[in-house]
């Protein structure tokens, strides 16, 4: 499983976060390659969130390091990362409630743009211009997401699973080189988790690079094309689906005893 | 450079507001605690209380201090959980937001301040003499009464206020309340009696409040505004929502101002306490008591 | 449009059909041009009807205090800051504007935009603040107004101190001097009427959706590449230029200062304007400052109530619905709407008689 690090996005290297004496993350090691899905998954507490909030910015490095693209990131503020080319949708699904979903997104489109208050309040030429094309490809990482006919709706009023596509519009409309997504297929039905999977293979195959904390694990064994384990805050295992499907070790720590003993009630 | 009478004088001082600052910082802390809002209002209950204080000794001449310092304890704490039940327990039930609690408390703040010059008037009133002689004398140094009977009453307050909370069954269920209010129901406490229990408790203490400074000073109806804030400065000097924080952090801006004011201007005197709000706000948004966990 | 067709014995059915056509171009002519060219139109008329100078002197106050007004709306109802220091600005501009006309003689026009930029200036003093957020910015932005109210008392070599700004002269446009109240009141109508059309542009643009999103989640905000306080201490520079315009006109208008006008309670009164006439309304901050200026002076019997009465207001607003006086006239248009639909039901085209 070592591979030459040559195209490693994202590595993480021992990278700890303490909340009081909880070793919530305990000296981890992740690595995400270009172009791959790499899944991050483990029992409840395992520490899962905790390493995204990390890598994302929402929570600060304990100890260890972290690495986009070769620059280093831990003093960096999560607004600042995002700008890099990190973006993200969150475990509780972090909308505008009050705007449109096409504005929604269209904050997803920010950092790319650039009129500020001046150019609001004058409608200069440049400005725009610059919102017709915000429009449009709003419009279009809608369509993409599959929400196209639901632009103008108050993003308040979505049913839940189109409120977490929404979210995922949002993160891919800038197209980043890294996607965190926090288990976008939680509380989803049987359909609506296999869209989930189809649109995560698509944001592959646009070019971007995701970071997959999921529990549904046919989304993980379907997309993935690595698989990192945590357990209590630290890394058990990491490989393709098929060998972290096998692992006895990984079997133990979701299920609380080892895998080819019969029930011994001795 | 002070001569030791004249630093003497000072500490008396500081410490005598510091005990007013304290137990109008405790109400905050409660309150803060037990609903977490911010109580903009609290000043007033302060303001009201001594109000009602000095009303009753205009009607009682012969009151004893004791009977005065429970008029104002009585009034401060039925005005305040009078807005509990009237006011935000209605605003709690209907899930307002944020900004609208507290701009319900500015509004109350507004009315009681107004309402309490309507009924008092404009002029700042003076307190009748409390206590007896004018200055104590022992060890060759000689202490304001005043301020001395004020530091008292405030210590014993305070200790009293320590003794309930950790003594008395209602005092651990309101203690319960604060920290995990699903599990203290749980137990039996009922969340709208302990609510208004908390509001009581911080009224009775800015009631005492309300006598302290209002015989220090005078009474008046905008009385509770600066002190009010200075009493919130107080309570995130120790760290909001702690108990002990607020006594400390009381006793301590009390004797920061009092010391400030000598050496610098005393027209900016309240100004030295705003800096304070915002440099604590800033840079040590968890209090004294903040640091002192981040040590440990 | 319809009596001959209608006089002349046709069915009644085309007399029906006429009035809902009718009402269409009246909606079709008012979204052109506008309710705001109405409104215009309505602002430039006043004072040829109500020649009352008082009534125009406090028509001229309500605009001065919807330009502040607006400005916090901006703060509060678009980005969500709570800030109780708006009135320290108000004086700033208040007091610049006097200072720069009086004691170093600059012209009106300018005096007016240098006061909203010292307000402004000012203001950037608070960006360390911006960090805050609920409570404790409220409490801040308290603390900060209390200072430079303390400030402009205390100071008597720059501002008269409590003894009072006086001699300020009336504003001078290119040599005409507005010496009518019914010229003041179009410089400050004029003024207002300016910056509502400016600050509503706001709305639908990236500059609008960067601090309603931070307003509604400011962590996902961020986590979308907002720089949270860079947006939020740009509000309070908007909001702070508008109060220190607002105060320089209120100068002008009134011509003496007195460091009392500029303490808590006028940010207070501000802060009431915006949230009575409804939080994120712009025309409700203008409704807002009507009722809360307007009132008082036309009520004067209400006297010492007033305060407890705007007490009792702000109290039952927050009980009742934070949509404020904005709400309440959308929900009456809305009542009448539906109203009228019921009288005439060939209003409604789906009810169209054969």
């Amino acid at each position: 499983m070592s591979d030459a690090g040559s195209d490693a996005l994202l590595e993480a290297s021992g990278v700890t976060r303490l909340f009081g004496g909880v070793r919530a993350v305990d000296d981890v090691d992740f690595k995400l390659r270009r172009g791959t899905v790499h899944g991050l998954i483990g029992p409840n507490g395992a520490g899962k969130t905790t390493l995204l909030n990390v890598i994302a910015g929402a929570l600060a490095l304990s100890g260890g390091a972290l690495r986009f693209c070769g620059h280093d990131m831990a003093r960096r503020s999560s607004a600042e990362r995002a700008r890099m080319g990190v973006r993200r949708t969150f475990q509780n699904v972090k909308l505008f409630a009050d705007m449109t979903a096409v504005d929604n997104v269209a904050v997803g489109l920010h950092a790319s743009t650039r009129c500020g208050f001046f150019g609001a309040v004058l409608r200069t030429p440049r400005c725009s211009r610059e919102e017709h094309s915000i429009r449009e490809r709003c419009i279009e990482a809608l369509r993409f997401v599959g929400l196209d006919g639901r632009a103008q709706t108050r993003a308040g009023a979505l049913p839940y699973g189109h409120r977490r596509l929404l979210e995922i519009a949002r993160a891919v409309v800038a197209m980043p080189l890294v996607i965190l997504l926090d288990e976008p297929a939680a509380g989803l039905n049987e359909i609506e988790a296999r869209h989930i999977s189809q649109l995560i293979s698509s944001i592959r195959d646009a070019g971007m690079s995701v970071v997959l904390v999921e529990h549904h694990m046919d989304v993980v064994m379907q997309v993935c094309d690595e698989v990192t384990v945590l357990n209590h805050g630290r890394r058990l295992a990491s490989g393709t689906p098929a060998q972290i499907r096998g692992n006895p070790e990984v079997i133990e720590a979701y299920l609380g005893r080892p895998a080819d003993t019969p029930d011994a009630r001795a | 450079m002070l001569s030791f009478a004249q630093f003497l004088d000072l500490l008396v001082g500081g410490v005598a507001i510091g005990c007013v600052y304290s137990l109008v910082a405790l109400g905050f802390a409660m309150i803060m605690r037990a609903t977490n809002i911010i109580h903009f209002a609290q000043g007033e209950v302060m303001m009201l209380g001594a109000m009602c204080a000095l009303t009753s000794l205009w009607l009682i001449p012969a009151l004893p201090l004791v009977g005065v310092l429970a008029v104002a304890m009585l009034s401060s704490g039925i005005v305040a959980m009078t807005m509990e039940l009237a006011v935000y327990r209605t605003l709690r039930r209907r899930r307002v937001g944020l900004m609208n609690v507290i701009t319900a408390t500015v509004g109350m703040s507004i009315l009681c301040m107004n309402a309490a010059r309507l009924i008092w008037g404009s002029e700042p009133l003076r307190f009748p003499e409390l206590f007896a002689s004018q200055a104590y004398s022992f060890a060759g140094l000689r202490i304001s009464a005043q301020l001395f009977w004020v530091m008292v009453m405030g210590i014993a307050i305070m200790l009293a206020l320590q003794l309930f909370l950790n003594h008395t069954r209602t005092g651990i269920l309101m203690q319960a309340m604060a920290q995990d209010a699903e599990a203290a129901q749980l137990m039996g406490a009922n969340e709208t009696r302990m609510t208004a229990y908390t509001f009581g408790l911080a009224g009775l203490m800015a009631g005492a409040a309300g006598v302290m400074l209002g015989s220090m000073f005078f009474a008046f109806f905008e009385m509770g505004f600066i002190t009010g804030l200075k009493g919130f400065v107080a309570a995130i000097l120790g760290g909001i929502g702690s108990i002990t924080g607020a006594m400390l952090g009381g006793i301590l801006f009390g004797l920061l101002e009092t010391f400030s004011a000598v050496f610098l201007s005393s027209a900016y005197k309240d100004g030295i306490g705003m800096l304070l709000l915002i440099a604590i706000l800033l840079f040590l948004p968890d209090g004294l008591v903040g640091l002192w966990q981040r040590r440990s | 449009m319809g009596s001959s067709v209608c006089g002349s014995g046709a069915p009644s059915t085309t007399c029906v059909r006429m009035i809902p056509k009718f009402a269409s171009e009246v909606r079709r002519v008012l979204a052109n041009f506008g309710i705001g060219t109405l409104v215009l139109f309505g602002l430039f008329v006043v004072p040829w009807i109500e020649t009352d100078k008082f009534i125009l002197h406090v028509l001229s106050l309500i605009a001065i205090a919807s330009i502040a007004a607006m400005g916090l709306q901006v703060l509060l109802g678009y980005s969500g800051q709570l800030s109780i220091g708006q009135g320290a600005f108000y004086g700033i501009g208040a007091y610049a504007s006097a200072i720069l006309t009086v004691n170093v003689g600059v012209p009106f026009p300018i005096a007016l935009l240098l006061a909203g930029t010292a307000a402004a200036l000012a203001s950037l003093l608070m960006v360390p603040i911006t960090r805050l957020t609920g409570a404790y910015l409220a409490v801040a932005t308290l603390g900060f107004s209390i200072l430079i109210y303390l400030v402009l008392k205390n100071e008597e070599w720059l501002t008269g101190g409590s003894f009072g700004f006086i001699g300020i002269p009336r504003p001078t446009l290119f040599g005409f001097v507005l010496r009518h109240p019914m010229h003041s009141y179009y410089l400050c109508a004029g003024v207002a009427a300016l910056a509502y059309f400016l600050l509503a542009r706001i709305d639908g643009t990236r500059f609008g959706r960067a601090i309603n999103a931070i307003r509604q989640d400011a962590d996902a905000a961020a986590a979308s590449g907002i720089n949270v306080t860079f947006y939020k201490s740009q509000c309070f520079v908007i909001a702070a230029f508008a109060a220190g315009i607002a105060g320089s006109l209120y100068a002008h208008e009134v011509r003496y200062l007195a460091p009392n006008d500029f303490s808590f309670w006028k940010s207070i009164e501000i802060l009431i304007m915006v949230i009575v006439g409804g939080m994120g309304s712009l025309p409700g901050a203008v409704l807002g400052a009507s009722l809360v200026v307007g009132v008082p002076e036309l009520l004067r019997e209400l006297g010492d109530y007033r305060m407890p009465a705007f007490g009792a207001i702000l109290i039952a607003t927050m009980l009742f619905g934070e949509g404020g006086l904005a709400a309440l006239c959308r929900g009456i248009a809305r009542g009448f709407g539906a109203v009228l639909g019921r009288i005439v039901p060939s209003w409604q085209p789906r009810k169209m008689l054969p």
